[in-house]
């Protein structure tokens, strides 16, 4: 006889989740054997895997007897807990949002003794947590979680530290990412506990682990600039430089899985022209209700560094992803803070390629294509988005300025080298690009910028805040010799 | 065996696996009968259109995106819908998934004139497209 499920919310017009079926019958057919006393005899390999689907299913639905479960998982386990662990992965993956209350509540127990064994996994697991912190989401569901993370990693810190020390780097990432959002609603009371935490953590990690703090890249700078207003985090933007390339394991961390197949099947599949009705569900899905457009950031983001299409892909009629990011770009429009960090989460490479690093190129593609192929019907968004790169670059302090306009005038250049656009002049020579642009433009592509970098003096180098005094000693990648800082970090 | 939307003919059957994506819905009507609320929907595959209808609270149960899996469904004249996918009394529609499938909108085999098969009545064979696109969800400008 079928017993429905205790993990997920019931519904008779979906097809069975096998996982979820697997666990379950694991579970119905071992019950005798998960009361003590516990057999002495080694189970054989198959029966260890039904083993252990049975008890993360006992764990996660009976909150009564999970301690006698994970007692004799403690007393069975061989493979230092990585299928546990794996099993709980994916049931993140796969069903979270589905799962009762309760069995989130159990989730969450079973990570923390997974912690406490510093089981095998134990990274994908709480970063696959890390992924459904939902964006722009201010239901009480979503900060539970977020408070129950952050909460986790302050409470674990030591045994993180020592045993896992880049899972908090990424949750580093997703709270100074999630606390740019949390800083700027007003009105939501449940929101203030949570971003107490956030702060706590993060600020944590600054002052604790100001190395793996800059870990994470030149994307912490960004992070960084929407927190300015956030008293706790302006010293500790002073005078923090970072060069080194963002590791694409951070741009998954604010897209949910169900975000990723989407986002892979729309720039893998979906022919462009045939496009409106998966572009309208995407939408619907992701990006509708108060705030859900922030994600906005963090999707542009990943479509430039994660999805790399190939050049079969690139050669086929499948949607480009500048046209994509160019529909991202018109989203973003409902608010002037949205839209403008759009804008630097697509240009952000810009402002430091290097050529000598070529797996970049991918990264600066889509914002040369989308201003090249706007010019005949859309040269507003040609426009507007020469103008704010060319702006970015001319508001870069003035330690930072040269480095800026070197990377963005290599960029171009890399872009008309490898065939990305046949031509700058496409821009530079082109009747419909403002002249002012056009004058500006050359001028930075003028060989001068290439060469003449203005070495700083002692007084341009960063100041060493107290906070960030240690890293901003060692890491700093203090502008002395920009050329071989960059090379060698990227 | 799961067949694809272009393979599906007309028939008393209740016989068709395939699965498919939901595209667009229309609101459902009251006045189905005794049965309950019935509505008309547009689906597809790879391969072609079809319109599908949905009964009771199967008409709330799929949302356009969704992908449906339909067993055992039967594909034939509804009175007041035309011909029309569905699961009937002994088949099922679950839903497996959304969003990716790379569909098509023409051509819609409900909008196919089909005729009996001269040579075994009880089968029907294509008789030319009535329109290349359905004309109850005329596909977006």
């Amino acid at each position: 006889m079928e017993i429905s499920s205790k993990l997920i919310r019931f519904s008779p017009h979906e097809v069975e989740n096998h996982l979820e079926l697997s666990l379950r019958q694991a579970y119905n057919n071992l019950q005798p054997k998960l009361r003590p006393p516990f057999s002495l005899e080694i189970p054989d390999p198959q029966e260890y895997l039904e083993l252990n689907k049975a008890i993360v299913y006992g764990v996660l639905s009976d909150s009564g007897s999970c301690k006698t479960h994970i007692k004799h998982l403690h007393a069975l386990v061989t493979d230092g807990y990585a299928f546990f662990t794996s099993l709980l992965v994916g049931i993140v993956v796969e069903f979270y949002g589905k799962l009762v209350d309760s069995a989130k509540i159990q989730l969450l127990w079973a990570t923390k003794e997974m912690i406490g064994v510093s089981s095998v996994g134990l990274e994908d697991l709480i970063v696959s947590l890390l992924r459904r912190i939902g964006s722009g989401d201010y239901s009480d569901q979503n900060l539970w979680l977020c408070s129950e993370l952050v909460s986790l990693f302050l409470e674990n810190w030591d045994c993180l530290l020592e045993e896992f020390p880049l899972v908090l780097t990424s949750a580093l990432y997703s709270f100074l990412r999630l606390l740019a959002d949390h800083c700027r609603v007003i009105g939501v009371a449940k929101l203030e506990n949570v971003k107490r935490l956030e702060i706590r953590f993060c600020v944590k990690m600054f002052r604790e682990e100001p190395d793996l703090c800059l870990k994470i890249g030149r994307d912490l700078l960004r992070l960084l600039q929407d927190l300015v207003h956030v008293p706790e985090f302006r010293e500790i933007q002073n005078g923090l430089v970072v060069n080194r390339c963002t590791s694409s394991r951070y741009f998954f961390l604010r897209i949910t899985p169900e975000m990723e197949i989407q986002l892979r099947f729309l720039l893998g599949n979906v022919k462009l022209g045939s496009h409106k009705r998966h572009q309208m569900w995407f939408l619907k899905k992701f990006l509708l209700g108060p705030e859900k457009e922030t994600v906005l950031i963090d999707i542009v983001r990943f479509v430039c560094c994660v999805i790399h299409p190939t050049n079969e892909t690139i050669r086929s009629e499948i949607m480009p992803r500048w046209a994509v990011i160019g529909w991202f770009l018109e989203l973003s429009k409902q608010s002037q803070h949205i839209e403008r960090s759009v804008k630097l989460a697509l240009f952000y490479d810009w402002l430091f390629f290097d050529e000598r690093v070529d797996s970049n190129i991918m990264n600066v593609e889509p914002a040369a294509l989308l201003m090249v192929w706007s010019i005949p019907q859309y040269p507003q968004i040609t426009h507007s988005l020469l103008e704010y790169l060319l702006n970015l670059v001319e508001s870069y302090e003035l330690s930072r300025r040269d480095m800026v306009a070197r990377g963005v005038a290599s960029a171009f250049r890399d872009i008309e080298r490898k065939g990305v656009i046949r031509s700058l002049d496409i821009l530079i020579k082109n009747a419909a690009v403002a002249s002012d642009l056009k004058k500006k433009l050359a001028k930075l592509l003028a060989p001068v910028n290439l060469q003449q970098l203005s070495i700083p003096s002692e007084k341009t180098l960063p100041s060493s805040e107290a906070v960030l005094k240690e890293c901003s000693t060692k890491v700093v990648g203090v502008v002395d010799n920009p050329d071989q800082k960059l090379g060698q970090f990227c | 065996m799961s067949v694809f939307l272009k393979d599906i003919v007309p028939a008393a059957q209740n016989n068709i696996n395939t699965r498919f994506i939901v595209l667009d819905k229309a609101r459902s009507s009251a006045t189905a009968g005794a049965n309950g609320k019935s509505c008309i929907a547009l689906a597809a595959d790879e391969t072609a259109a079809v319109h599908i209808q949905l009964w009771g609270d199967e008409c709330d149960a799929f949302e356009a995106g969704d992908i449906v899996k339909l067993t055992n469904g039967i594909f034939s004249y509804v009175r007041n819908s035309g011909l029309v996918l569905r699961a009937g009394k002994r088949g099922k529609m679950e839903k497996m998934g959304e969003f990716t499938i790379a569909f098509v909108e023409t051509p819609n085999v409900s909008e196919i004139q089909w005729n009996p098969d001269p040579e075994n009545p009880k089968r029907y064979i294509q008789n030319g497209a009535v329109s290349a696109y359905s004309r109850v969800f005329p596909p977006l400008p």
